[in-house]
């Protein structure tokens, strides 16, 4: 046990709150919080929670600052943590944030915890604000992907309406405009298309809405499947989409044993295991396989993982670190 | 699809209860977060255990998208549960409020090991026990 005083100056000084703001803050008719902000080793975020849920009652967010990109998953956070709760503008307020600072205090006799950062946030509609970060996206030369709620001039493009809600693809990211761009060029009327790995079915409608005769989407994920199918429904076009395996596929589980065209918009690392176990069969000759979801350095395995597949490069287009890759079965041409 | 990790954010919240009141509204809206969509999935997934507080980790993607898991109970109030007592020491350092018993430590650190930066389980235990001691908990053999 450390003794005291502390082996380090701590004191705390908070954000003048006057009597007179508080007042005019209490009178708004928007509820309003004082958000207190430790930004603390991960180790220590657990018990700053603890001392900050004491007086907080509706919950505590611990968020990340910073994240580890690398190529073979999707990364991870890294450093340290941002710990936040909220306490309501009101009579108690001045109580409880000396009892949270006693708290905080104490717990520096034994561990340093950095001094807290105070700022007051008015209440808004939460509940909208998310939505202002979607804007329809123009993507290929006649696409046009927009949020379900968006009501707005199309400009003569397809629009493709995705509810991003529990979302498994929302269409801005490169990989899957590489893939709807490559949809594009490849779709002709009455083509049969299978999606592998549909998520959120973006591919499988837009290859509807091209004109595509059949379209199958699957994904191993039930849960992708729930929320493909609304936005199917949102679309109004008539796909099928099933929860199952390349290996279901293949052995026709699903009505459709070979495509025109066929789209994986997944990982490299996932793409080049499915074209081991016979992606490329799903195709018919003379059809075409569009391959997304590759970054740049990851493109000499890719193209090892092409010519071990018999397949063969038609077209190559890059958006930012992502390739999208058009190829066809070699020989079959 | 091919999903890259934009933010990593852990509410502590109570099973069943979420809203789009602080702290979730502003911790998801930020990070263009569907919170309809968070809080249904959430509630739909702890009613069963209302009264508990269920932290959920939500992985946040660059392309708008999210997931979540839940995870494990603050090891604050699995502490607390175990000792017995409704709330941790206003002044840890003088004033223990309860005690537990390493075996005790041992069960949580366990429980929570997969959730806590710790390579084994005594890494976590001592982990538990400093929570232990910051809320004037004693940990006795």
């Amino acid at each position: 046990m450390l003794g005291f005083p502390p082996p380090y100056p701590l004191t705390f000084t908070p954000a003048r709150i006057d009597g007179a703001y508080r007042a005019s803050l209490m009178k708004s008719d928007k509820a309003s919080w004082l958000r207190v902000t430790l930004e603390v080793e991960a180790e220590l975020a657990e018990a700053v929670a603890e001392v900050l849920s004491r007086v907080i009652s509706s919950g505590i967010a611990i968020e990340s600052t910073e994240i580890e990109a690398n190529a073979e998953d999707e990364g991870r956070a890294v450093g340290p943590l941002r710990v936040s709760g909220y306490i309501p503008v009101d009579e108690e307020l001045e109580a409880k944030r000396l009892k949270l600072e006693r708290g905080l205090k104490a717990l520096g006799l034994i561990q340093q915890v950095p001094m807290p950062e105070y700022s007051i946030i008015e209440d808004s509609n939460w509940m909208e604000a998310w939505k202002a970060h979607y804007r329809p996206l123009k993507v290929g030369a006649g696409l046009l992907v927009l949020p379900a709620w968006a009501d707005v001039e199309t400009g003569g493009r397809i629009p493709i309406r995705i509810d991003p809600g529990m979302a498994f693809g929302t269409g801005v990211h490169p990989t899957t405009q590489l893939s709807l761009a490559l949809l594009e060029k490849e779709v002709r009327a009455g083509a049969s298309v299978l999606d592998v790995g549909c998520g959120s079915g973006i591919l499988s409608i837009a290859a509807a809405k091209l004109g595509a005769g059949k379209v199958v989407g699957v994904d191993i994920d039930a849960k992708a499947i729930e929320n493909a199918l609304h936005n199917a429904k949102l679309n109004e076009v008539d796909i099928r989409l099933e929860a199952g395996s390349l290996d279901e596929l293949r052995n026709g589980a699903f009505g459709i044993q070979q495509a025109d065209v066929v789209v994986a918009n997944i990982l490299a690392t996932i793409l080049m295991r499915l074209l081991a176990e016979g992606l490329a069969d799903l195709v018919v000759a003379g059809g075409r396989l569009i391959l997304s979801g590759i970054l740049d350095e990851q493109r000499a395995e890719m193209l090892a993982a092409l010519e071990g597949a018999q397949l063969r490069m038609v077209e190559e287009r890059q958006m930012g670190d992502w390739l999208g890759l058009l190829v066809d079965r070699a020989g079959n041409r | 699809m091919a999903k890259k990790l934009k933010a990593v954010v852990t509410l502590q919240i109570e099973a069943g209860k979420a809203s789009p009141a602080p702290p979730i509204g502003p911790a998801l809206a930020g990070h263009g977060i569907n919170l309809m969509g968070f809080c249904k999935e959430y509630n739909a997934r702890t009613s069963s255990r209302m009264g508990d507080v269920i932290p959920a980790e939500i992985s946040v993607y660059m392309d708008g998208s999210f997931t979540f898991v839940l995870k494990s109970p603050p090891a604050g109030i699995l502490l607390k549960k175990a000792a017995g007592i409704p709330k941790g020491s206003a002044e840890p350092n003088k004033i223990k409020v309860g005690e537990v018993t390493r075996a005790q430590v041992r069960e949580i650190a366990e429980l929570k090991m997969k959730d806590l930066n710790a390579n084994d389980v005594e890494g976590a235990m001592r982990q538990i026990e400093g929570t232990a001691h910051n809320m004037g908990i004693a940990v006795k053999d």
